[in-house]
Formats: structure tokens, sequence, C-alpha cells
């Protein structure tokens, strides 16, 4: 079995960074100088859709686990060319597609929290992934996305250029709002940007320092100039950034680790090179679409097995990359709710209640299923149908804040309407 | 119901309503700093706003009687004279001016042509209506565009080449409806029509991509937008709320009834059974109350978001809805199918408003009108509406007074435009070019401005989707925003400078830009050009940097890209 500090020391070697036996795994992240002084990372991947909890996190011993399954379940043990579960504990397995991660979960660094969810009943994809990346189940009027908020509470004049991103064309909505974050466009951007960089000058120096720009307080002047200026800024900004991104990127050189040739295996190389460059990144968003498996789900075979194998491969080839780095980064896959406990018609599931994150990374505290799981029986279901919610989503948020961050979500009343949880799931250490 | 839903909504009364404002106007600030003292102020400044318009709202005498705006308004500056006039009215009541319409408007007098604009029938327009021949699912009936576009299967199962040609015939009909919103924004005279059109389609949003409203939303664009743009606001939510696109998009043809006590036992009993009766699989099927389309009725529809009511409203007034449904009737025609089975028929009571719960439908349309008529409403469409046309924070005194008119005409929008168009802080400098462009809104002025055809629309609908507003597929019950604040994301320019250089460079498929735009440009000495510039396609008078951008590019092609991305065009 590989251990914590096995894993980390296999990752270290790849990297040449020298032998870490028998140091505790805090000290041989500490082991990097620059590393130790950098900001920890947080990834957060969004499966669109509603990911099917009960085929990621396996309640292999549950019977009526198969009872609801007929074409679906994930066997306990391999039955024919259909694998069976990667077994975690005596009762919980998970999806034979995510083998790549299975030196993580073995050595300790990745942990599923089972039951998470919304206090708000919502099945609409939409309502759903609108509460949970703003963190305010059933309330409309914050119209600030959860990271994008704590990124703004915690402004500093020094900002860096990338203390966020999103490698994707628009962001997620938990990172809209009013600190600048950079959308990625899928153009080839120089040819275009080239012949407007002379007229959009950023009017700004650095991301945040005011420049005696003209124009005085903000009604008073006349519109014209205010929102000219505003949109050359914007257009400036945009421009140096995408260059300094470019540069980033082709600077970085060859990756530690392979990643899969597919979309997202590309975003989490170029995350892993990023924060590599030491650019300063604490907060970047990414989204996985196509987890909404309402016919023709596949069990260990099928459209979401491959695109689990696609995620856990990339998010594998991301912590080999990322080396002693990887101790500092927490990546952590969420989803706007799980399925229903039984199939349809269909060899599918529909929209359910309770869900799944995974949190993956050098401060996970692994080798156990986090959250209160309530079994399958039909009594003990939401609604006779889902699993319950059992921990709320804005609990991990706030451990995850505070252990990354030393963000004291309380003290900011940053989740509207939230009522404390006095008992933290401890899912995380504090970063070396 | 479970507990957990019983959430009160009402603390924050207005909160959205005016926190957005705030955030506008500090968008606008010069610095995009925000630190933490600049912070405070500003949550002190939505305070005093929140507190103002609630006080506002407390007199009532305040909103009923048309405040007199002149002693209350020291920042709204001069009037705008003739020519600005007309630029200003061309960039707020079309999709862009097109080529020597400002000079036309101004011979006109800029009044007379907003009331021309405010009677569109009055505008002849018969190039454009030949042209929507190609798009014959605008006129058909909801069963006549199924049959057509969504025939039965000859074989059972389908073949691979039937479902092919499925999959072809759906791609049709939306790409239908897209096209056209397009091409009638870009070309039909009647402009002012085009631009109420899309904030009421953004109003009363539904999106192709769920489900049937694939096939459904073209006719909702004729007979729930288009039929009442210059009608009343109640007849335009009834028409929206008995829509099949409309329950389907928010889900209210799922809401049903809750379960009774011998419903849910019957259940109970034969959970664990592979077979169980007709009657308890029917049961199972059921949904149970959906509240989503009752929630934005009151909050994106009429009040505004926390305006006035509760959740405890929210779940009344599901209830009053459920059974209200699409489907098909004998005879073979499509639509509102009213459904008895599923309805709740107790006694409810929304905003105070009481229905017996014995008049089927009529007990939804009764709280429809009176949601149409509530005062909230009027302030919130004279809101949203002076935000359209006039600034991302527009002056209360002009809301209120429109909301007034809105009032007192029982929602005539035609008047309610009006009073918005012919109002002092319309044609005030203040706002003058102060609205940043959608990227509709950026797109088709671009192809305006330049005389340019839309052959084929389909490049100029992927480059939207670029842009991030791709036409009828906003996810978002709220609709596309139109402001500042929602836009100005860095990045996304890149795409609206890559769609200019390419319409300069007639690489755009599908489209060109008019020769006689085109030899015009090109036929200018750098003199004149730059007049131009100044005087029609970048009106107010382009920054010295844009002009000398343009003055060193490389031939006349490129300065016409670079003049159609550069800020001064991304302003209204």
């Amino acid at each position: 079995m590989t251990t914590r500090r096995e894993f980390l020391k296999a990752t270290s070697a790849v990297l040449g960074a020298g032998a870490l036996g028998g140091l505790a795994p805090r000290l041989a992240f500490a082991a990097d100088d620059a590393t130790a002084a950098a900001r920890p990372t947080l990834v957060t991947i969004y499966l669109r859709g509603g990911a099917d909890v009960l085929s990621v996190v396996v309640p292999y011993g549950e019977q009526l686990y198969y009872k609801y399954r007929p074409t679906t379940a994930i066997p306990a043990q391999a039955v024919g060319d259909v694998k069976g579960i990667i077994p975690i504990t005596s009762y919980f397995g998970v999806h034979p597609s995510l083998e790549p991660l299975s030196d993580l979960l073995k050595a300790g660094l990745a942990a599923p929290i089972i039951n998470v969810g919304s206090t708000h009943p919502t099945r609409s994809h939409f309502d759903a992934q609108d509460f949970m990346e703003r963190a305010a189940p059933g309330v409309k009027t914050i119209t600030e996305g959860w990271l994008n908020r704590y990124l703004e509470l915690t402004r500093k004049g020094d900002d860096q250029d990338f203390r966020a991103v999103s490698l994707q064309p628009t962001l997620p909505r938990s990172l809209r709002g009013q600190y600048p974050v950079l959308a990625v466009p899928d153009v080839d951007g120089e040819g275009v940007m080239g012949a407007f960089d002379q007229m959009y000058p950023c009017l700004h120096n650095g991301a945040d320092q005011p420049a005696g720009t003209p124009g005085a307080k903000a009604g008073a002047a006349p519109a014209e100039t205010a929102v000219r200026d505003a949109i050359t800024d914007s257009g400036g900004q945009s421009i140096r950034k995408l260059r300094e991104l470019r540069r980033i990127l082709d600077q970085a050189g060859k990756s530690a680790a392979e990643y899969p040739q597919s979309g997202f295996g590309r975003q989490m190389r170029d995350l892993a090179s990023i924060i590599k460059a030491q650019r300063g990144l604490e907060v970047a968003a990414l989204d996985y679409h196509g987890w909404d498996t309402h016919a023709y789900q596949g069990n260990a075979n099928g459209d979401m097995a491959g695109k689990l194998a696609d995620l856990s491969a990339s998010v594998a080839a991301f912590a080999r990359d990322l080396g002693p780095r990887f101790g500092r980064t927490l990546v952590l896959v969420m989803s706007e709710f799980g399925r229903t406990a039984r199939e349809n018609g269909n060899n599918g599931t529909d929209h359910g209640h309770g869900g799944v994150m995974l949190a993956i990374g050098g401060m996970v505290k692994g080798r156990q299923v986090y959250g209160q799981w309530t079994g399958l029986d039909p009594q003990t279901l939401y609604e006779r149908r889902d699993l319950p919610v059992t921990t709320d989503f804005r609990l991990i948020f706030h451990e995850t804040l505070h252990q990354l961050f030393a963000f004291d979500s309380n003290k900011h009343k940053f989740f509207p309407d939230y009522k404390h949880n006095p008992r933290p799931l401890g899912f995380l250490n504090a970063p070396g | 119901m479970p507990t957990c839903l019983a959430r009160n909504r009402a603390h924050a009364s207005g909160m959205r309503l005016w926190h957005g404002l705030a955030l506008a106007a500090v968008m606008l600030a010069p610095a995009t700093a925000l630190h933490a003292e600049d912070a405070a102020d500003r949550q002190a400044e939505i305070r005093d706003k929140i507190l103002s318009i609630q006080a506002a709202l407390a007199g009532q005498g305040t909103i009923n009687a048309p405040v007199t705006p002149a002693a209350d308004s020291p920042a709204l500056g001069a009037p705008l004279s003739d020519r600005p006039m007309a630029i200003h009215v061309l960039s707020r009541m079309t999709f862009g001016a097109r080529p020597g319409q400002i000079d036309e408007v101004v011979i006109q007098g800029w009044k007379a042509w907003v009331k021309q604009q405010l009677d569109p029938g009055s505008i002849k327009d018969d190039e454009l209506d030949s042209r929507l021949e190609q798009y014959p699912s605008l006129c058909l009936s909801m069963a006549n565009v199924f049959d057509r576009y969504r025939p039965a299967y000859a074989s059972d199962p389908p073949t691979p080449e039937e479902q092919k040609k499925r999959n072809e015939l759906q791609y049709q009909v939306r790409r239908e409806l897209r096209e056209s919103v397009l091409v009638r924004a870009v070309e039909s005279k009647r402009q002012f029509q085009e631009v109420v059109a899309e904030f009421w389609r953004n109003h009363f949003n539904v999106d192709q991509n769920k489900d049937d409203v694939a096939f459904l939303a073209n006719h909702y664009e004729e007979q729930v937008i288009r039929a009442h743009l210059f009608g009343r606001f109640e007849d335009m939510l009834q028409a929206s709320a008995h829509h099949p696109a409309m329950l389907i998009y928010l889900d209210n043809i799922v809401s049903q009834r809750p379960y009774s006590p011998y419903e849910l036992r019957l259940i109970e009993r034969y959970e664990m059974n592979k077979y169980k009766p007709r009657i308890v699989a029917a049961l199972e099927r059921q949904r149970g109350l959906n509240e989503n389309y009752a929630r934005e009725l009151m909050e994106l529809h009429t009040l505004g978001v926390d305006n006035g009511y509760t959740q405890n409203d929210v779940t009344e007034l599901a209830s009053v809805l459920t059974g209200w449904s699409a489907g098909w009737d004998k005879g073979g025609a499509y639509g509102f199918h009213f459904r008895e089975d599923v309805h709740d028929t107790n006694a409810r009571f929304v905003l105070g408003y009481r229905v017996s719960g014995k008049g089927q439908e009529r007990d939804g349309e009764q709280i429809i009108s009176y949601l149409a008529q509530h005062p909230n409403t009027a302030m919130f469409i004279a809101w949203k509406l002076c935000r359209y046309l006039v600034d991302d924070d527009p002056p209360r005194q002009l809301v209120e007074r429109v909301a007034g008119v809105f009032r007192k005409s029982r929602g005539d929008l035609t008047q309610v435009y009006e009073a918005i168009l012919l109002s002092p802080e319309f044609a005030s400098s203040r706002f003058y070019r102060g609205k940043f462009k959608t990227p509709f809104e950026f797109t088709v002025s671009a192809l305006r401005a330049t005389g340019a055809k839309v052959e084929n629309a389909q490049a100029t609908l992927h480059a939207l989707g670029r842009m991030g507003q791709p036409i009828y597929q906003c996810e978002d019950p709220t609709g596309y925003y139109d402001t500042a604040e929602a836009w100005l994301d860095p990045g996304v320019l890149i795409y609206r400078w890559d769609y200019v250089l390419r319409l300069a460079n007639d690489q755009v498929e599908g489209v060109r830009v008019s020769g006689e735009f085109r030899a015009a440009w090109n036929k200018r000495s750098d003199k004149e050009l730059d007049e131009f510039l100044s005087q029609t396609l970048l009106p107010g008078a382009p920054d010295a940097r844009t002009r000398e951008v343009i003055k060193q590019a490389r031939d006349r092609t490129r300065q016409l890209g670079l003049a159609l991305g550069s800020p001064a065009f991304m302003q209204q």
C-alpha cells in the first residue's frame, strides 16, 4: 500500500527534488523554500449536469444499491469485461475509472465527501448550480460568486494578475463578480490583439493601481467619458494579461507528467504551468460538462465511465506534474446535485438531491469517506427517491477557505442566512 | 411541503434592484480599485439608496403623484442640441444608425421621428416582409410546427436516415427563429419595435435548448412577444403565462398538487414491489409542486426580486397554477391545456388576494391580472425600461413618473415608452453615449453602420454565441442583462474585435459590407475620413488615441475594422 509519504517521495523523485524518506509529510513540502512561501492554490472543478454520486462513490456493501440499479450498478468484483469497484472501505468503493487516482487515494491524499448538497430542494440545474456557485441557496440578492466574493474581500493593492483564472472563454458563476478575473478566449488572439493594443492602453497600472485617470466621482461626470475609459481599460487589461499568460505557457516547457489528450487535460496542464510559474495563483475554476445522465448512463463502461476516466487521469497527471507544490494545492470536484437512487426506465438516472465532492491534494486527510451516510432504505431517502443532504456544501467551502487561506467566513457574514456548523468535517490539514 | 422551503425572502425588500444600480454606478467610477474603505463607502451608499427608495415606496403618494423632476435633478445637465439628439435617439431607439440616417432624423426633427417609431404600423417595410417569408415556421400554429419539423417516423424503430432527417428539421426550426431575430434587428425600418422586442424577449425569456421549447419558441416570439409590443403589459403577461414555451421552460407543466395522505399510503404500500397497480404507478410519476414558474412570475416578470412577496406567496401561487400545462386537444391542436386532475382546489392567498380554488384556470388568471396591476410591478417595469433606454442607473424621479404613467394607463406600453422618450431626462446630455452595447447591440450596429447584408446568418449567430449572447438560448430566466456591469468582463472584447476585423474584410461568411458604403469609405481623403468618423461613425468625437491609431493603419479595410472595434463604437 502506498503511503502519503511514499507518494510525495515518488513525485519528488520524478522532479529530482532529492530523497525525503523518513520526514513527516509537511517537512517534505517544506524542503522547497519557494513552495513553502507560496500561497496555497484552490482548484474547483464543476461537473455540470448533476453527477451521479452512486456511480462515483459506490456503496458496494449495500444490497439495495444493486436492487435499485439493474443496469447501471458498478459490480463489487469484475464480471466479464465489466470492471469492479476500487474498494476504499469494506462498504464503499470508487468507480473503476478512478484508477488513475488510486495511488492518491491509497496515500491518503484524496477523499470523497458524500451526501453533500444544498439546503434548497430544487432539482433545476440552473437554480442548483446558481445557488451553489453563489453559496446562497434560495437567496437571489447576492449576485457575485463565492470565489469572487472571497477574492474581493481579501483584495490588496498589490494583487497579482493571475491571482484567479479560469482557462475557459466564459467565467463560471463562482468566479463572476466585482473582482476582475480573466476568462481565456478560445481564439488565437494575437492577430486580433495586435490590431487593437495601441487603441486600448491600460489606464491603470497593474490590476489595481489607479493612475490618475480623468473623470470625477461616478454620476457627476458625463457617462460618455466614464464609460469609454472603462471600455478602454477593460480591453487594455485583457490584452496585457492574455499576452502574459501566453508567455507563461510558452516558457513552461514540457510537463513533468503525461496528460490525456483532451480539452480538460490541456486545461489542467496549463493550470499546472501557471502554478509552477509562481504567479500567485490562488483560485482557479473549471467546468466539465455532460453529467446529466438521464439515459444510457452505463456502468463501469459507457459514457459516464469515459468522462470519469478523463477527469481522473487529468487530475492525477496534474498532481504528478506539480510535484512538491501539490502539497499546497487543493482540487475540489463538485456538482450541483446527485441523482435518483433508483435508475429510470432508460438505463439512466434523474435529478436528485444529495451529491458528492472529491477533495484531492496534499492537505487532504484521506483514507476515509467524509460525510454522514444514511443508507438507501426508502425511509431514509429524501422524498423516498434521493440521497438526503447531511452536509451543507457551505461547510466544505468554509473549511476550504479557512484552512487554505486563513479566511474566516463566519466573521464576514460570507454566506447569507447560514448558521455556522460548530462541528467541522476536518477533511483538511493546514498547509505546511 | 418540506419545511426548508418556508424561507422568508422578504427580508431584503428592494435590495437587488437598488444594489444592482449601485454596482452599476461603481463600475463607472474611473478607478477599478475597491479598497476596504471604498467598499465601506459603497455599502453606505447602497444602504442610503435602499432606505430612500423604501421611504418612497412607503409613502404611496410619492409614487401615485407624478413628480416634477426639475427641482430634484441638479446633475441632469443641458438638453442635447439637434444633431447630438438625433444621434442619441438613433443610439437608443435603433440598433445603430444606418449610413445617412443621422441627417435624415435631423431634417425630419427628432420628435416627429420618435412619434413615427412609436407607431410602427405607419412605417412601410415591404422588403423585410418578403425576406421573412424564408422563415415559414414563424407563421405556423404550434401543431403545424410539430407536424412539419418533427414528423412522425414512418418505420418502427426509426431508421438512422429518419433520425438524421429529424435532427436536421429540429436544427432548422431553431435556426429560422434565431436568424429572423437577427435579420429583423439589422434590416427593419421599424427599429424601435425591434429594440423593444429585444427588451421583452429578455424580460419573458425562454430558452430554445429546453426540451420542446425548440419547436414552440417561434410561435412564442410572434404571438406572445411581438403581438403585444405596443399593447398592454397585462396582455403580454397573460399570453406568456398561457404559452407552452413558458410553461415548459419554467417547469410548470410538471408542477402538480401534493399527494393526499391516502395517496401517500398507497405509494408506500407498493414501495418495493416490482409490479404496481396502474394508479400507483401513475401517482409515482407525479412530481409534486414545482415553484419555478410561480417564483419567476413574481420575481422577474412582475414585482421584482423580493419586492413585496414572501416564500409563502410563491408556494401559494404555485398551488394556484398547478395544472397549467400544455398538450394536444381532441381536434389535433396543440396549446395551453388545463389539467384538472393535477390542479390544487384549495382556497389560496397570494399577497393577501384570495382565490377560492374552485375557479379552475380563472383563479390563476385573476392573480396574474392582480400582479400586472400591482404598484410594485409598475415601478419594476418602469425602472427596467428606463435602465434599458436611458441609463444603467436611471434617475429615480424619472422611474417614478414613468411608473405613474404605467399605473394610470393600466400598463399601456406605448404610453409608457413615450413617457420615457419625451422626458427631459432622456434628452439630457448627462446620459449621452453612456450605455455600453451588449454583444447583440454591438454586432447588429456594426452590420447596420456598414450597410451590410446578411445573406446567411450562421457565422454571425455563432459569433454572438462566442461573445456570450446566443439568440434565444439564454439559460437564465433573467434573460440577458443590458448593463455595462454584466458585459464588461476581461477577455470578452477579443471576440468583438475578431468579428469586426473579419466583417471589414468581408470574411464573415454570408455577410457583405454594402458596395455603396465600401466605395464611399475607400474614396474619402484622410481628412474626410477623420471627419466622417467623428461626425457619423463614432459620433461624439472619438478620443485622440483612436483617431491616431486609425490614421496610422495600413489601408482603408484595416481602418474600417479598427473603427468598428474602437471604444467609441462600443458606446451608445
